[in-house]
């Protein structure tokens, strides 16, 4: 043994903190006190029967050590010793003859899966119904928060997406205010010029301002293709990246063409030693031999303007004289404005900027490019919605999918949960805590949430490819972050709300009352759900409103007379250039055409019918006042193109055939009127030092979109024009089709004969509507199909609980009858409620909708009726067999058992 | 009767709570060792040596002395039980035999 060392002496006065006048007291308090956040650490993790003797020696040393090394070590060498504490033995608690229930043992927790899982067995109904419900519900609004999605990512593609704008033209017929994104090609190049907002301008005719798709090709292989000619700033404009090639070549000659990736390899098999090989393209008068000078990727599937090929501007304004003036509006003019530039200012400033240049009326704007695809529509001419209703519509439809789909699982679970009312009151003898069932119960309606949340995930991985189809979309189930976290939390609320009714309601109770059968259903209970039943009757009564409404209107624009006939008529494209040889020809394969068999006229035309069409202004007439200036449509066309579609003159006539006919003029009605003419036939007009003779007024047509209403055009005759329609007798379209094309092929080989009808055009305009109306029945359907399962296990369940009463009722005499309507006449009594909330609502809302057509169906009471009786059946049908079955009961069984 | 075992560091502890004799408790028996052998031993490791040999039942424990510097906290007093005494004689019978058995010349080698 070793010497001893001197043994430390205990101090004797016990030591009391709180007497300021113990010696040490003051010294202790504000010099020496170890680092409290280390202490407070300690005491988390520290065993509490060993804190005691642990923070004693700690804090004994701690004084030893600020004697020995000083204030500031000792702390540090406090803080080591705290950390070295941390081990198990220090953390370990005593162990204690009972058992502490703590929320996760494992036992426990086992148990809780257990009990739930039995729960969900006893009643397998019940717990599909809930599934079912849910999942669809949650699927739902999933596939539309996909579309969504979607749709507010649409042309948000640039890197200067923020700067990127569109100038928009305002042109004003008479009161009318039209506004149309043709601006002048001069447009842009002036505008970088004078404006120091902006950076870079650059003119773009899109592909999509063609009638028809052109047709490219390299040796045997020909393709249609869209092009699209740009300035030479397009590419600090918009983003395009270059797989190949410089792509300031285009710029370099107007012989030189740029490929999308797509193009270059369907046409040469591959992206490699494409630069430099020739290219033969087809398309009105830009037909002709380019050479490929780039490749770019392919224009993004968010893009609102997909296009194949690019050219430059120079060759379009090369070979589309008329593009010098300021009067002509063709080209779509895009702007990036320095950051920070108020648009507001900006757009004060370029008003009137045409003014400046030229003599019109025609007053700009700019708008955002990529707002421009939601928000495209324009009310005296400021931007006014657009497909943003149908997002705002379609997200609308989510939330209240998603709340039907959660008010029935609340309202089936919590029905449910009231029979577990017994099972709480004997948790609770047996000593559970209010907070573990609360978590029990939770937990449970979570685990059910998240059930049916795999469940939905399924069905959206199942019916994307046929959403995508409806919807015309390519969206394709990505896993972003705010995907998952909106759907998570969605689930987690649904899960949490629809489990607080027995977790914060029936956990509350007390025991003794609960076991002893005391307990009553509250009114406010009984009123809760019943409301929340009123809520999905009348969400689902709007619905079926909506979409009949939504139908008769889509119906009605697709059926509409239009002022032309547009039945039995084909259309398609011939290569035309400004070359005498060729015009002949053309003519003559005009004139076979209109000979054949089962064709009843032949006509041609320039721009697209259904689609946009340029605007000229700068007119003079006869009486014209000063100042005034109105922006015509333009419409190019053939001979006979009145007769062909049916057209009515309401005076003069059509154009003659013969060489006197450029000279003459054809206005519709609502053109004569904006300029205030009188006996117009015969009366001479001026635009761009062209004189023209008025021989006809046609009757007002609609020759776009039945959104607007009829714009003032003229029109101008020319022998042949590049788009060809043929009239065709009805019962032999496929023959006739089948000479026209032989026809065809004679005359232009190795072009493809590629026709469309007009009418299928015409349907493609609202191929918006045609979408939302089929998707709105879809969601319509599976929202009733929701509201029904709801009814279906709520009827099943009050039937359940009033087993007794209707045993007893037949017992003294009921009839099946007078039980099952006894039963049925409680929803019907919340579905009149429904219907008094739903209808008012739904009408004023759908009339608002409608009013965004110029041309709408009235809202009649026809379809109030059919969706209140289509409701009332449906309620029946569900609730009525649930009554039934009920009512059928033996009552000796109900009535023996207690 | 099962021969303890020991741990090296058991046993410097264990015998150094019989050095202290009454006043053994955390602070005593580190700074002891520390002094002792000139090792810097963790307050934490004295601790669980202090705890794992009362639970082998070398040591018995009672609460009391609370001072100053402890903020009014009572130390754990050690001292060592009749099974602790018995396995301190065990482990040094063992060396002591070991010794003995050493080797003259290997014992000169070693300068002992």
């Amino acid at each position: 043994m070793g010497t001893r060392i001197e043994r430390i002496e205990p101090i004797k006065i016990r030591f009391d903190p709180s007497n300021p006048f113990h010696p040490r007291s003051h010294h202790l308090k504000k010099t020496m006190k170890p680092p409290q956040l280390a202490d407070r650490l300690l005491k988390l993790f520290c065993a509490p029967h060993r804190l005691e003797e642990v923070q004693g020696d700690l804090h004994e040393e701690f004084a030893w050590q600020v004697k020995r090394l000083g204030y500031r070590r000792a702390r540090w060498q406090y803080w080591r010793e705290v950390l070295g504490f941390f081990k198990p033995f220090v953390m370990k608690r005593k162990e204690t003859a009972y058992s502490i229930t703590y929320l996760t043992n494992p036992g426990m927790l086992r148990n809780h899966f257990k009990i739930a899982w039995r729960n969900l067995v006893k009643d397998r109904q019940f717990t599909l119904l809930n599934l079912i419900g849910l999942s669809t519900g949650l699927a739902c609004t999933l596939l539309i928060y996909l579309w969504v999605n979607d749709e507010l990512h649409i042309d948000k593609y640039n890197e200067k997406d923020d700067q990127l704008f569109q100038v928009m033209a305002n042109h004003f017929h008479g009161d009318a205010v039209e506004t149309i994104n043709h601006t002048p090609g001069l447009l842009a190049d002036a505008l970088a010029a004078e404006m120091p907002e902006v950076e870079h301008a650059v003119t773009v005719v899109p592909a999509s301002w063609f009638a028809s798709k052109g047709v490219i090709s390299a040796g045997e292989n020909r393709l249609k293709a869209g092009g699209q000619f740009v300035g030479k700033d397009y590419f600090k404009v918009f983003t395009c990246p270059f797989l190949q090639g410089d792509r300031n070549s285009i710029f370099a000659d107007n012989s030189t063409v740029a490929l999308s990736e797509e193009m270059a390899v369907k046409l040469f098999g591959n992206t490699k030693d494409v630069i430099g090989k020739a290219v033969k393209w087809d398309n009105a008068e830009f037909t002709g031999t380019y050479r490929v000078g780039g490749i770019f990727e392919n224009s993004p599937a968010n893009s609102t303007e997909q296009f194949d090929l690019i050219f430059s501007f120079n060759v379009f304004f090369v070979r589309r004289p008329g593009m010098e003036n300021w009067g002509n509006s063709d080209p779509s003019t895009f702007l990036i404005l320095r950051k920070g530039t108020d648009i507001g200012q900006f757009n004060a400033k370029i008003r009137d900027f045409l003014q400046t240049k030229d003599k019109t009326k025609t007053q700009l704007f700019a708008i955002k490019y990529s707002d421009k695809y939601l928000h495209g529509q324009f009310v005296n001419g400021h931007q006014a919605g657009g497909r943003i209703a149908y997002v705002r519509l379609f997200s609308i439809i989510a939330v209240f999918i998603l709340i039907v789909a959660c008010i029935n699982f609340m309202n089936l679970s919590t029905a449910k949960a009231s029979g577990r009312i017994k099972e709480v009151g004997i948790k609770k003898v047996v000593g559970a805590f209010r907070s573990s069932l609360i978590v029990q119960y939770l937990g449970e309606s979570i685990l059910m949430t998240f059930l049916s949340l795999l469940l939905a995930a399924f069905w959206v991985v199942l019916l994307l490819p046929q959403f995508n189809i409806i919807t015309g979309k390519h969206i394709h189930f990505e896993f972003d972050a705010t995907l998952i976290g909106s759907i998570l939390g969605i689930t987690l609320l649904t899960g949490l709300i629809s489990g607080s009714y027995p977790a914060l309601y029936l956990s509350g109770f007390n025991p003794t009352a609960v076991l002893k059968g005391k307990l009553k259903t509250s009114v406010g209970e009984l009123l809760v759900r019943k409301g929340l039943v009123v809520f999905q009757f009348t969400i689902s009564i709007l619905f079926i409103v909506s979409v009949l409404v939504v139908y008769q209107q889509i119906d009605y624009i697709q059926t509409k007379n239009l002022g032309y006939n547009r039945d039995h008529i084909i259309h398609f494209e011939i290569p035309l250039a400004m070359d005498s040889v060729k015009l002949k020809s053309a003519e003559a394969f005009l004139g076979e055409v209109k000979n054949s068999p089962g064709v009843v006229n032949a006509s041609s035309y320039y721009h697209n019918l259904t689609g946009d069409h340029g605007a000229i202004s700068g007119f003079q007439w006869p009486g014209k006042p000063p100042g005034k200036d109105i922006d015509f449509s333009n419409l190019e066309v053939g001979y006979n193109f009145m007769e062909t579609l049916g057209m009515e003159l309401k005076e003069g006539r059509g154009f003659s055939n013969n060489q006197n006919s450029d000279r003459e003029i054809i206005f519709n009605e609502a053109a004569i009127k904006s300029m205030g003419l009188k006996d117009p036939i015969g009366k001479t007009v001026k635009f761009w030092d062209r004189e023209r003779q008025i021989v006809g007024v046609v009757k007002d047509f609609n020759f776009e979109s039945l959104y607007s209403t009829v714009k003032p055009c003229f029109f101008q005759v020319y022998p042949v024009m590049p788009n060809i329609m043929v009239k065709i007798q009805s019962g032999a379209e496929q023959q006739t089709i089948a000479r026209i094309q032989k026809v065809f092929e004679a005359y232009h080989q190795g072009l493809v004969f590629d026709y469309q009808f007009l009418d299928e055009n015409y349907k493609a305009l609202y191929a918006a509507e045609r979408r939302i109306g089929v998707l709105s029945r879809y969601f319509a359907g599976l929202t009733i199909l929701i509201s029904c399962l709801g009814l279906f296990g709520l009827a099943a369940f009050t039937a359940q609980r009033r087993q007794k009463e209707i045993g007893i009722r037949k017992v003294v005499g009921a009839t099946v009858g007078n039980v099952a309507v006894m039963l049925s006449m409680d929803f019907m009594k919340l579905l009149g409620m429904a219907l008094l909330i739903a209808f008012p609502l739904i009408g004023w809302a759908l009339s608002q909708w409608l009013h965004n057509f110029a041309y709408h169906v009235d809202l009649g009471l026809g379809v109030f009726v059919i969706a209140g009786l289509s409701i009332t059946f449906i309620t029946l049908f569900t609730v009525g067999y649930q009554a039934i079955k009920a009512a059928l009961m033996n009552p000796v069984k109900s009535l023996k058992s207690e | 009767m099962k021969r303890a075992f020991l741990g090296e560091f058991e046993e410097v502890v264990l015998l150094t709570v019989a050095v202290l004799d009454e006043s053994a408790y955390g602070v005593t028996v580190t700074q002891e060792i520390e002094q002792k052998t000139g090792r810097a031993v963790g307050f934490s490791t004295v601790h669980t040596t202090l705890q794992r040999l009362e639970e082998k039942g070398y040591l018995s424990s009672k609460m009391s002395g609370a001072t100053a510097e402890r903020g009014g906290r009572r130390k754990r007093f050690f001292s060592v039980t009749a099974a602790g005494r018995k396995a301190l004689v065990d482990v040094k019978s063992i060396r002591e035999q070991l010794w003995d058995a050493l080797p003259p010349q290997t014992l000169q080698l070693m300068g002992g």
